[in-house]
C-alpha cells in the first residue's frame, strides 16, 4: 500500500491561505488578517487590539498594554502564533514527549488551546482532537478485539475506557508535565494548557444535552441493550453527548479533565498529520498500549455457576460438574475448600473459599475468565497492513462472543 | 446482564515505553555582588548553555537573587520542589548538583528494602497449603 503524502494535508494546519476560510469570517476580520503561521507574512503590528477591549476601565488597559511587550498578544483570545518559538515551556514539553522534528512548536502550541479558550476553529485544537480521537479508538479497539478476540462487549468497553478514556487521558497529560493556565488570554505563555474553567457549582453532567439518535432515547428508566450500545452510543458504551456548548460563546467552560483529554487527543491527530502514520502509532504504542492494565480485574460476573452452564452447552461441552478436590476443617471456625469445576474429565477452573458455594463460585469464575480472556499468540493488528512491504494478510480469530443468558 | 464491565484508569509505567524525565524546570540563582555566588557566575556564562542544549525537557531559568547565596532549584512532575544551596562551589561542582537534581524522581528520598517492585502479579502465585504435594499426616 503506497502512503500517502501527508505533508501536503498538514499544510493546511499552518498555511496563511487557510485562515482566510469563509466568507463570513473575511468580512469579521478583513481589518486583521490573523495567521496560522509566520512563515509568509509578519503580523502588522497597526493591528487593532478591540477584541480584547471587555476590561471597560481605560486607565487598567492602558497599564496592561503598557506592560505587555509584545502588544499583538493582546489582540486574540489565545497566543499569537509567534509566541511559540519564544516559549521555554513549549519547547521543553516538545522534548520531553519526544514528539518528531516535523512537528511544528506552533502547532504545539495549537493543541494546548481548547474550544473554550479561543471559539476560532482555525486556532483551537478541536480539529486535531477530531482526529486523534478517531485515531485514537481506532488503535486501541483493534489492538483489544485482535488480542482478546473473546471478551464480552461490557469488557471491551470498559477495558477501552481504561485505554483511551477522559480519565485515563487527563492523568497522561498530568505525567507529561502539562500545567493549566489560570485564565486563558493571549499574554498567556503557550505552553500552558488553556481553557475556560466551569463556574463553580455548575452541574457538569445536567447541561449536557444527549443527543442520540436511539428511539425512546428520552425514557431515562428503559433498559439498554448491549447490542444497542454498539449502534447508538460512543466507544464506552456511554450515550453520545450533544455538541458541547463550548463553541458557542455562551461562556460555559469545560473542566479540567476534559480540556486535558481534549489535549492529548489533539496531539496524536497533530503528530499524524505532520509526522505521518508510522509516528502516530509509534506514539500510541510508547505512551498508551504500554501504560499497564490487568484485564482480568475488569469483569463483575452476577452469577457465574450460571453463565459457565451455558457456555458449556452452547460449546458442546459436557455439562460442568462441581467437586471438591480438598478441604480441611469442615466443622472448625476457619473451614477451606478447594473446589474444581469439571467438563468430564477437563478441570476448567478451581477455587478456594470458606464455604463450599462460595468455593464453586470461585472455580467457575476462574473457568469463565479462563475461556473469555484467551488470546491467540503473535496476533497482527488490521493497521499493520498499512505499513509497506506487509506480509499477507492471515484473517484473525473471531469468536462467537458472549453466552447469552 | 451475565457480566458487567468495571471501568479503571491504567497505570503509567515510565520507561516501559515511553520515557518522561520527571524534572520539569531548573532555576538557576545568583547573586551579582556576593563572594559566593562567583562560581555560580562562572557556571552560568561557561556551562550552562551546554547544559541546557544536551537537556531540552528541562525548562531553565536564570534569575538574581540579590544578598542571598546561590541556589539551583528543580520542579518535578510530580508538584515537588527540590533545591541545593551551592554556595562557594566551583562550575564543576555546580554542574554536578545540578545533574542530581535533573535525574531526580521528586519523590522523597526513601530506602528501597524489595529488589523488586511489580506491577504483575507474581507467577508463582501465593503459596497454598491445599496444593502441591500433600502428604499424609
Amino acid at each position: 500500500m503506497k502512503r500517502l503524502q501527508l505533508q501536503r494535508w498538514s499544510s493546511t494546519v499552518l498555511s496563511p491561505r487557510a485562515r482566510t476560510g469563509n466568507c463570513l469570517h473575511q468580512q469579521l476580520y478583513t481589518a486583521k488578517l490573523r495567521y496560522q503561521s509566520t512563515a509568509s507574512s509578519i503580523q502588522s503590528e497597526s493591528a487593532p487590539y478591540d477584541a480584547i477591549d471587555v476590561l471597560e476601565d481605560p486607565k487598567l488597559m492602558s497599564q496592561v498594554r503598557r506592560v505587555h511587550k509584545h502588544k499583538s498578544a493582546l489582540a486574540y483570545p489565545s497566543p499569537p502564533v509567534e509566541a511559540a518559538t519564544r516559549s521555554a515551556k513549549l519547547a521543553a514539553l516538545h522534548a520531553r514527549l519526544y514528539l518528531p522534528s516535523r512537528l511544528p512548536l506552533q502547532t504545539l502550541a495549537r493543541t494546548l488551546v481548547d474550544a473554550s479558550a479561543d471559539e476560532n476553529a482555525d486556532f483551537n485544537n478541536e480539529s486535531l482532537a477530531t482526529l486523534g480521537h478517531d485515531l485514537l479508538t481506532y488503535y486501541t479497539t483493534e489492538h483489544l478485539l485482535c488480542n482478546y478476540p473473546r471478551l464480552p462487549l461490557t469488557v471491551i468497553f470498559a477495558a477501552m475506557y481504561a485505554y483511551a478514556g477522559p480519565k485515563t487521558l487527563a492523568a497522561m497529560a498530568k505525567e507529561w508535565g502539562v500545567e493549566h493556565a489560570a485564565m486563558p488570554g493571549g499574554e498567556v505563555d503557550p505552553g500552558y494548557l488553556q481553557f475556560q474553567r466551569v463556574e463553580p457549582g455548575t452541574d457538569v453532567e445536567a447541561n449536557s444535552d444527549l443527543q442520540s439518535a436511539r428511539p425512546y432515547a428520552a425514557q431515562k428508566n428503559w433498559r439498554k441493550t448491549v447490542t444497542s450500545k454498539i449502534f447508538y452510543d460512543d466507544e464506552f458504551g456511554d450515550q453520545i453527548k450533544g455538541v458541547v456548548s463550548t463553541g458557542s460563546g455562551s461562556g460555559s467552560g469545560v473542566t479540567a479533565e476534559l480540556a486535558s483529554a481534549t489535549f492529548v487527543r489533539a496531539v496524536m491527530g497533530a503528530i499524524y498529520l505532520h509526522a505521518g502514520r508510522p509516528a502516530a502509532k509509534r506514539f500510541f504504542e510508547q505512551h498508551f498500549l504500554s501504560r499497564h492494565l490487568n484485564i482480568s480485574e475488569l469483569f463483575n460476573f452476577s452469577q457465574p455457576a450460571r453463565d459457565l452452564a451455558r457456555l458449556c452447552n452452547r460449546e458442546n461441552f459436557e455439562p460442568p460438574v462441581a467437586k471438591i478436590i480438598s478441604e480441611t476443617g469442615r466443622k472448625s471456625r476457619h473451614p477451606v475448600f478447594v473446589v474444581g469445576i469439571f467438563s468430564g474429565q477437563d478441570k476448567l477452573g478451581e477455587g478456594a473459599g470458606a464455604s463450599l458455594l462460595e468455593a464453586r463460585e470461585r472455580a467457575a469464575l476462574a473457568a469463565l475468565k479462563g475461556w473469555y480472556l484467551y488470546s491467540p499468540l503473535n496476533v497482527r493488528v488490521p493497521s499493520s497492513m498499512e505499513e509497506e512491504g506487509a506480509a499477507p494478510w492471515k484473517p484473525v480469530y473471531v469468536d462467537l462472543g458472549e453466552v447469552i443468558v | 446482564m451475565p457480566v458487567k464491565g468495571i471501568r479503571t484508569v491504567t497505570a503509567a509505567r515510565n520507561g516501559v515505553g515511553a520515557f518522561i524525565l520527571q524534572c520539569k524546570r531548573l532555576d538557576f540563582h545568583y547573586c551579582n555582588f556576593g563572594g559566593s555566588s562567583r562560581g555560580m557566575l562562572a557556571f552560568l556564562t561557561q556551562t550552562l548553555p551546554r547544559f541546557a542544549k544536551e537537556n531540552p525537557q528541562i525548562e531553565i531559568r536564570v534569575s538574581p537573587r540579590h544578598q542571598k547565596h546561590p541556589m539551583i532549584k528543580g520542579q518535578y512532575i510530580n508538584g515537588n520542589e527540590k533545591s541545593i544551596c551551592v554556595r562557594n562551589l566551583e562550575p564543576e561542582d555546580i554542574l554536578k548538583k545540578a545533574m542530581i537534581l535533573k535525574d531526580a524522581s521528586g519523590d522523597k528520598l526513601k530506602r528501597t528494602k524489595k529488589p523488586i517492585t511489580s506491577l504483575n502479579e507474581s507467577v508463582r502465585g501465593i503459596w497454598s497449603p491445599y496444593h502441591g504435594d500433600l502428604r499424609g499426616v
